[in-house]
């Protein structure tokens, strides 16, 4: 009889292999250290900004007004100024300042400016000291002052110097003879004329244009006759008022009429030509141009329109 | 070997990050540069200005003076071409009469530019 019973069990279980235990040191190793990843990135981005900012850096291709330098800004400025001067468009002129982010006050930054430059050589030039009149022009436009208005005279449309000359010398019948002999002499001629130099300062109040009439008159053709009053509409002499035409314009200044009284000034057009006035810096332009064009006078002789343009404060 | 694998890694992976931000995000921002490094418009705006001072002064040397800071190896004929590619572009009329009245006084009034002269006004007796 065989048996068939099981093979007998081994005496004893082989022991199982015993799992080594999850230390730092028995670790699987990753295929990156973190750490110096980390460190290379650092010194990466160090490297990468170390040499786009100071080896290589991007080429300097599109520099606005703000970044130039002291000098050139204030040039920049200068030459703003001087189209200001020009054209009185002070729109543009004050866009000009804001793109140089001349701070809080661009004007009296105008000002600063224009004292720097005037302790310069730049005003040597004429170029720079026109650059400089036209900066104080334009800063003291705006009620501001600078340490050039001491170092600059000030030019002539800022204080307007009206010049009267008095009646010239009349030659006078010599005397007659007298006891004591005199030396011979044809006639006399009294002293030199007396020169009056009365200066002016513009006040700083602001104008507006109290009216416009136009009328038609055979012996006055095509001319602008300008009366600048004050608040109880007595005439203001040495006031500028401008007329501008399509590429063009003219300056002229009231009371240099007398027999029209100290608020006249006139200026003749040139036929169906369309003229803007104002006083620069001082009062703004009408709506509508005014243009010398043919009219008819009651008696029915044709003429050139005329206007009549009253300016007044404002306020 | 692992250690110098992840430097080099983190290195070229940084290097890029930097550039990126040194030239694109943050590049370097110049403060006192001279008038010769304006952009194209600002040159632009300055010639037109310095040409309507001209019109009031009509002093071609202040004008000549005034545009060197531009730093063009020729101003006359930097006006010029100045000028005709404003005519080209149909810049506002009154810049171009700005530009040829300075290009003329400088001598390099151009067939193209004659259309555009200005007429100065004569003296009006006020």
């Amino acid at each position: 009889m065989t048996s068939s019973l099981p093979p007998a069990p081994p005496p004893s279980l082989p022991e199982a292999p015993e799992l080594p235990r999850r230390t730092r040191y028995r670790r699987p190793r990753r295929s990156i250290s973190w750490i110096a990843l980390f460190i290379g990135l650092l010194l990466g981005v160090g490297g990468g900004l170390y040499y786009a900012w100071e080896i290589a850096p991007v080429e300097e291709t599109d520099t606005a007004p703000y970044q130039l330098r002291d000098e050139d800004k204030a040039q920049y400025v200068a030459a703003a100024m001087l189209r200001y001067k020009y054209d009185g468009d002070l729109d543009r002129a004050i866009n000009t300042l804001v793109e140089l982010n001349l701070g809080a006050d661009p004007i009296q930054a105008v000002a600063d400016m224009a004292c720097n430059l005037a302790r310069t050589d730049y005003i040597d030039s004429n170029a720079g000291l026109n650059g400089v009149l036209a900066m104080m022009n334009f800063y003291r436009l705006q009620g501001r002052s600078g340490c050039a208005d001491q170092i600059i005279p000030a030019p002539a449309q800022d204080a307007l110097v009206i010049t009267l000359v008095a009646p010239t010398p009349t030659a006078t019948l010599p005397p007659p003879p007298t006891k004591t002999p005199t030396p011979p002499s044809a006639f006399v001629v009294s002293p030199t004329p007396t020169i009056l130099v009365v200066p002016t300062t513009p006040p700083q109040r602001d104008f507006v244009i109290a009216s416009i009439r136009d009328f038609c008159d055979s012996e006055i053709e095509g001319v602008i006759e300008v009366f600048v009053q004050d608040f109880n509409g007595d005439g203001i002499p040495g006031q500028a008022v401008r007329v501008r035409w399509d590429d063009g314009s003219n300056i002229f200044y009231t009371g240099l009429k007398p027999e029209r009284g100290p608020a006249y000034a006139d200026f003749q057009m040139t036929p169906n030509r369309a003229y803007i006035i104002d006083m620069p810096g001082r009062a703004n332009p009408p709506a509508n141009p005014l243009v010398a064009d043919t009219c008819f006078t009651e008696e029915g002789i044709e003429s050139l329109r005329s206007y009549r343009v009253v300016f007044r404060p404002a306020n | 070997m692992r250690i110098l694998l992840s430097l080099i890694i983190g290195l070229a992976l940084g290097a890029g990050i930097g550039l990126y931000l040194g030239w694109v995000q943050f590049p370097v921002e110049y403060v006192d540069s001279p008038a010769s490094a304006l952009a194209q418009e600002y040159k632009d705006a300055y010639v037109v200005n310095v040409a309507a001072a001209y019109r009031d002064e009509r002093d071609p040397n202040a004008a000549v003076e005034r545009l060197r800071i531009l730093g063009v190896p020729n101003v006359p004929v930097y006006v010029q071409e100045v000028t005709e590619r404003f005519i080209s572009t149909s810049r506002p009329i009154e810049e171009v009469r700005h530009l040829v009245a300075l290009a003329e006084g400088l001598g390099r009034l151009t067939q193209i530019m004659e259309e555009y002269r200005p007429i100065e006004p004569t003296e009006t007796a006020p």
